[in-house]
């Protein structure tokens, strides 16, 4: 009687129970399958899977979600990405190899359970780190809401125009070593003394697309942009 | 015969009088003007994949701030050009030269109005020279125009003559393939185009309707920019510059999809499952694909809400459900067609005893694993209205882009050189064992690359386009300084990625240049799939008897990835605004 003939006349249970045989069984085979494309299949596969269970863990714990089963699978994901290509490229080939050739009693023994050694220590590295977080692990995520590694300048600047000048001012000073206005490629006015207030003419801005543009750049005293405006004479209101 | 304008041999095959030749890998009748103009087609595809390699390292070494190779104003120049190369130029040359494959090739002909297509190519030839001289001379008052070109920032009006030109030459190459098709269906009213060829056909639809969108776009903003019209509207350039600036990927998708279909067939024994099935799905890609791009104007004030649910959600899943159907019928006919030549032991035999070290096959299937798992799904999650709002404009879209247009189409096409440089140039690679290895080492380099800048931008919401977020956003509190270590991985595994880049580009050079030639069809051998592809043709044994349990577990898996990656989305989405919470 063939297979399919024998599970159309098996009971739920014991097609259930096949069926979880047979997937076992096809567990296992892919686990061992050891040509050079299955061990990088493997390998590769684990490493990718390894690196999306740790950033999504990491993702969802970001979000404040505080849920404990996260903090596993982000170790698993984690020690996975090393240790599926460990298994697959190095242990297996070796355990199986060692099955056939070993000789010492010990080794035949540790041979004979490498499989099992091998997933117990994973497992074991797993549970630790999931329990005491090492920090290559952990992504940081609080950093960038709490630091304090520049100052916040970012003024108002307020333009008006009348017969053909342009007038503009800073809503704040604090900060700002220098201010420079540019139109096109051209330096047309510097400013680098408080008040940082500056006039310049629309005559001398370029023109282009029927637009008269000029960029202001507040700069610290490094000479580093802290911050640029682009405004369109257009734009700016007649006083 | 030799060509006069020949150089280093590569256009001299041997040709019977009536100028046709036998494969002995496709066992295609292949005319002398197919095989110079697919050529020199890919040969100038080639060029400028190195040409924006170039700039693929100045970008990431960039993007990378521990390196922070150019300043913000040098680095939109650059990522003009990084972007324009290889996701204009690069892939438009391949598919022109992959129309000539499936058209003329496939089909047996010639290639008509040789004068036609050699005009089309120095057009455009001209057009990207023209492209290229307007960004890297870029000066202010003009912009950089990256790939978007937005209305009104001003650009070189150069930079318009030059796409418009690239468009038109486009047109006029893709004109014999047309010819071809409207003689083939005029001599054989009653056949049915074969399946490569359909898709081929399809692509041409979807690129002209793509190209059409494009001179939309393009022609009256040099017209603006020229100060003839004073006025053009934004919203109005946005729209009608996503018919082309998307139409393109999809053109790259479907011609990818082409070239999956051609190469599994021809080197690993694929059979077509389906025609009907795999038809309709290049058919739905005809009808909702295009749609897709309107995800490019989500954020975008002048649309409705309506208009894009439309679009990116009802009719773009559309193009999904085409995409998914592909994702089973190709790896079911690769599965089928090894079964059926005994090569399929258990579960997954089919796929481990496939030749692996052919980097025609390893490529393709790279590219099919790659885009479906990386780009696939993130397309179809981020292309939503509701899910965009956290991966909108973020360093995660540029990894979804690379995912479709590098780890896929990239990849299939290099894929398709090698395949080319064996049975049209008719050389051995210089070395088998480094044509072997580059697409896994460029597959995996990329894909880690990939992979990090999708978790950048979602992890973090670093934005994309900008030369400087990492060490300082000028003048502010705000710091992304805790993204560093992963932007550490993504820039080793970018170099690791351009250097895989750089070896197909001197296995597939130094090939052609250096390799020995392919004298007799037996050299190439092992390139014919299992049993050769005669057996395809027995109606005694039809595909579909075969098992194909291998791939509906891998489409499982699929499945369930798509799933977890929609689901974990979502659910972010929820607590970003502690939706129910």
């Amino acid at each position: 009687m063939t297979r399919s003939e024998s599970d159309a006349t098996a009971s739920p249970l014991q097609f259930l129970r096949r069926a979880i045989g047979q997937a076992w069984r096809d567990l296992l085979s892919v686990y061992y399958a050891n040509t050079p494309i299955w061990r990088l299949f493997k390998s590769a596969g684990l490493l990718f899977f390894g690196f999306f269970c740790w950033s999504a863990s990491s993702l969802v714990l970001s979000y404040g979600i505080e849920w404990t089963i996260l903090e596993y699978t982000r170790a698993y994901g984690f020690v996975l990405i090393l240790w599926g290509p460990l298994t697959h490229a190095v242990i297996v080939p070796l355990v199986i190899r060692l099955r056939r050739t070993a000789e010492h009693p010990v080794v035949r023994a540790v041979a004979r359970n490498g499989s099992k050694i091998n997933l117990s220590v994973f497992l074991a590295i797993v549970l630790i780190l999931g329990t005491v977080p090492i920090s290559p692990m952990l992504l940081d995520f609080q950093s960038p809401l709490e630091s304090a590694s520049g100052s916040d300048v970012n003024p108002d600047l307020s333009c008006t125009r009348s017969d053909g000048i342009v007038s503009c001012s800073l809503s704040e000073s604090e900060g700002i070593d220098s201010v420079v206005v540019t139109s096109g490629n051209r330096e047309i006015e510097r400013v680098e003394e408080p008040p940082l207030e500056f006039t310049f003419r629309e005559d001398d801005l370029e023109e282009v697309v029927g637009q008269k543009e000029f960029v202001v750049e507040l700069r610290d005293e490094d000479g580093e942009t802290l911050r640029r405006y682009r405004r369109s004479v257009s734009s700016v209101p007649e006083a | 015969m030799t060509h006069k304008l020949d150089v280093l041999g590569l256009f001299d095959n041997e040709y019977r009088d009536d100028g046709f030749r036998s494969c002995s890998v496709t066992g295609l009748e292949v005319h002398r003007t197919v095989d110079n103009y697919v050529k020199l087609f890919g040969l100038t595809a080639v060029i400028a994949l190195l040409f924006g390699g170039i700039f693929a390292f100045t970008v990431a070494m960039t993007r990378w701030e521990v390196v922070g190779l150019l300043e913000p104003a040098d680095f939109y120049t650059h990522l003009s050009m990084h972007a324009w190369n290889l996701l204009i130029f690069w892939m438009v040359f391949m598919e022109i030269a992959i129309l000539y494959v499936g058209g003329p090739m496939v089909l047996g002909r010639r290639l008509p109005i040789t004068m036609v297509a050699k005009a089309g190519w120095a057009v455009m030839v001209g057009g990207a020279l023209l492209v290229n001289y307007a960004i890297w001379t870029t000066e202010p008052p003009n912009e950089a125009p990256l790939l978007t070109a937005y209305v009104p920032m001003p650009i070189s009006p150069l930079f318009y003559a030059g796409a418009i030109i690239f468009i038109l030459g486009t047109v006029v190459a893709a004109l014999p393939f047309f010819v071809t098709m409207w003689y083939e269906k005029r001599e054989n009213p009653g056949t049915t185009l074969p399946l490569v060829s359909f898709a081929a056909f399809v692509t041409s639809i979807i690129a002209v309707e793509a190209l059409v969108g494009g001179l939309f776009a393009f022609v009256p903003t040099l017209f603006w920019r020229l100060e003839m019209i004073e006025w053009w509207d934004a919203a109005w350039y946005r729209q009608m510059y996503w018919i082309i600036g998307h139409g393109t990927q999809q053109i790259n998708l479907v011609a990818m999809i082409a070239v999956w279909y051609f190469l599994t067939h021809v080197v690993a024994g694929a059979e077509v499952v389906s025609e009907k099935v795999s038809r309709t799905a290049f058919i739905l890609y005809l009808f909702f694909i295009n749609l897709g791009a309107a995800h490019h104007l989500l954020s975008d004030p002048a649309v409705s809400t309506g208009w894009r649910i439309w679009n990116t959600s009802y009719a773009f899943y559309g193009a999904t459900f085409a995409s998914l159907i592909h994702a089973f019928a190709i790896p079911a006919g690769i599965e089928a067609g090894r079964r059926k030549r005994g090569k399929g032991g258990g579960l997954f035999g089919w796929l481990t005893s496939a030749p692996w070290s052919n980097p025609v096959f390893s490529s393709t299937i790279f590219s099919i694993i790659l885009f479906g798992f990386l780009g696939g799904i993130t397309g179809v999650m981020m292309g939503q209205l509701q899910l965009n709002m956290t991966w909108h404009n973020t360093f995660a879209t540029v990894g979804h882009f690379h995912a479709t247009v590098v780890l896929g189409t990239t990849v299939a096409f290099m894929g398709l050189i090698f395949f080319v440089i064996r049975t049209m140039f008719m050389r051995q690679y210089i070395s088998q064992r480094l044509a072997s290895i580059q697409p896994f080492f460029y597959s995996a380099a990329m894909g880690v690359a990939v992979l990090m800048m999708m978790y950048v931008g979602i992890l973090y919401g670093i934005p994309r386009r900008t030369a400087e977020v990492v060490e300082n956003i000028p003048g502010t509190e705000f710091s992304l300084s805790a993204a560093s270590p992963l932007f550490a991985v993504f820039g080793i595994f970018a170099l690791l990625a351009i250097a895989g880049g750089v070896l197909f580009v001197v296995v597939a050079v130094g090939s052609l240049v250096f390799g020995d030639r392919v004298e007799n069809g037996a050299e190439n051998a092992d390139l014919v799939a299992d049993g050769g592809l005669g057996m395809a043709q027995d109606p005694d044994d039809p595909v579909h008897a075969y098992e194909m349990r291998g791939t509906f577990v891998l489409c499982l898996v699929f499945l369930a990835a798509f799933v977890i990656t929609y689901l974990l989305n979502w659910y972010l989405l929820t607590q970003l605004w502690s939706i129910g919470a």
